[in-house]
């Protein structure tokens, strides 16, 4: 449906602005998750410490979405598309720290990591990297723009990162039993693809969201025909 | 007994006869309680209701929600020809009640609205009665004289509207000393007295404070065992709250009828989902 606008210019203004911040905070969370993988490849661990401190600002940004949210359903009493919109603007914000989350324990994980010998192990966590990071921001692209056909795609790539995940900690699991001294970088390792792994999660949710705001459709628990 | 139009629902053309005890609540039954289709109204040469057709269900309470003007309230007073109080009325399609067309020869439009009571916006007690004599009034018209069965009618309908623990010491005082939202139970009580099949509600709340809302749709609620309820209200928020069906209106036309649920939370029209989201005109 084509939105008109509404009769409260203040209404609009106040869910346009509670859309913002959520893209804000898509777009905070993502140079994160950025940072915190860069600080594993690149063994930095100045940038681990500067993804820990930036999360403070998604949190922030969290908080800041919940109370707009609540505000709006207060004072105007949204309904249809409109109240969809805000509910989703909140659980939306509410997967988007979680991501956030995940980067602060990859960037701790790398902190540790750095400063242990490299592991060759490390580059097998690229690709699952990409296809985490890709269907993060396929995800936000979906809400942002309605777009229904691609927030229902993402469940299958989420399923992809799963195996990943499984394949990855097979692997690690024969080396760390080659290497025994090494078991606890191995972890490490295994945990920065365990929280990759939840990335996908959150990034279906936030896709199961775009589908609500959109098409008033709840795919949640809907098994793999969507 | 009473041998009055709630008992037969062929009698609505059949006069009241003499005095008698409970009149049987109806059962709930999968058949709706109207069935109205390709419904058009006139007043003069203004078209008020456009070739509506829909089916309102026993036992629930469907709201009716449009902009200002949009034949809402024809629409309401349609179900127990209220409109035709208005001159110059002229009507097409058909009103079937329980089965039976509401506008068929020899209905007799008196026993129509025994049948299917009416609560207006503004509580209209009458203005020379008492609290008992407002409730008891219709039941003596219909030809109730017995003084316990009027007695046990009253306190049985106050109890309904929720205001028998406020009045029971002053039945004998002016239904007018009652604050306006013990004024609306009060003909809220009048209307169930003579224990109609249906209550129609006219926008019932939009004259009252917070509070005597919220206690008339308690009310509300608790009748729709025993009654069916259609409710116009301009209180979206009013019709979410209190009614298992929402018909939306406009300009003459049933845009959409639809559980209320559905239709506040994904309308199937445009028109819906723009007017209940304030996005009209």
């Amino acid at each position: 449906m084509v939105k008109s606008r509404h009769i409260l210019h203040d209404f609009d203004a106040a869910l346009d602005s509670l859309r913002a911040d959520v893209l804000m905070m898509a777009s905070l969370t993502d140079r994160n998750l950025q940072n915190a993988m860069t600080s594993l490849f690149d063994r930095d661990p100045q940038l681990c410490a500067i993804t820990i401190s930036d999360e403070q600002e998604i949190n922030s940004l969290e908080k800041t979405v919940d109370q707009n949210g609540i505000d709006l359903l207060l004072r105007y009493q949204p309904v249809a598309s409109d109240l969809r919109q805000v509910v989703s603007a909140m659980k939306l914000s509410s997967n988007l720290e979680r991501i956030g989350d995940q980067a602060v324990k990859i960037a701790r994980r790398s902190r540790n990591l750095s400063m242990e010998p490299e592991l060759d192990e490390a580059g097998a966590l690229g690709p699952m990297f990409m296809e985490a990071t890709g269907l993060f921001r396929d995800s936000v692209r979906a809400y942002a723009d309605g777009d229904v056909a691609l927030a229902r795609s993402l469940r299958v790539r989420d399923s992809e990162i799963d195996q990943m995940n499984l394949d990855i900690a097979d692997n690690l699991t024969i080396s760390m039993a080659k290497q025994p001294d090494r078991i606890r970088d191995y972890l490490n390792l295994l945990f920065i693809a365990r929280h990759l792994e939840r990335v996908g999660d959150h990034a279906k949710n936030i896709g199961e969201e775009a589908v609500y705001a959109t098409a008033a459709e709840d795919i949640r628990h809907a098994g793999s025909s969507f | 007994m009473i041998e009055t139009a709630v008992q037969s629902p062929n009698s609505m053309s059949q006069q009241v006869t003499d005095q008698g005890t409970h009149l049987p609540t109806v059962a709930p039954t999968e058949v709706p309680a109207f069935k109205v289709q390709n419904l058009s109204i006139w007043y003069g040469q203004k078209q008020a209701i456009n070739d509506v057709t829909i089916d309102i269900p026993s036992k629930t309470i469907t709201a009716i929600i449009g902009p200002s003007g949009c034949g809402k309230s024809t629409f309401l007073r349609c179900l127990n020809r209220m409109h035709e109080l208005m001159p110059h009325t002229r009507v097409e399609g058909k009103v079937l009640f329980q089965g039976e067309d509401l506008y068929g020869a020899g209905v007799d439009p008196a026993a129509v609205r025994r049948r299917v009571g009416m609560v207006f916006q503004k509580s209209n007690p009458f203005p020379t009665m008492s609290i008992a004599e407002n409730v008891t009034v219709g039941l003596k018209l219909n030809g109730l004289r017995k003084r316990s069965l009027l007695d046990e009618r009253l306190e049985k309908s106050l109890r309904m509207a929720a205001l028998w623990d406020e009045v029971k010491d002053d039945l004998k005082k002016p239904g007018m000393s009652l604050s306006g939202g013990q004024q609306q139970r009060l003909c809220i009580a009048r209307a169930i007295a003579v224990e109609p099949e249906v209550v129609l509600m006219d926008e019932p709340a939009s004259a009252l404070d917070p509070i005597a809302t919220m206690k008339i749709e308690e009310l509300i609620g608790v009748l729709k065992s025993n009654y069916t309820i259609v409710i116009v209200t301009h209180n979206m928020q009013q019709a979410s709250r209190v009614s298992d069906k929402t018909a939306f209106f406009y300009v003459g036309k049933l845009i959409e009828f639809n559980d209320t649920k559905t239709l506040f939370s994904q309308p199937k029209e445009k028109k819906t989902e723009d007017y209940i989201t304030g996005r009209f005109g």
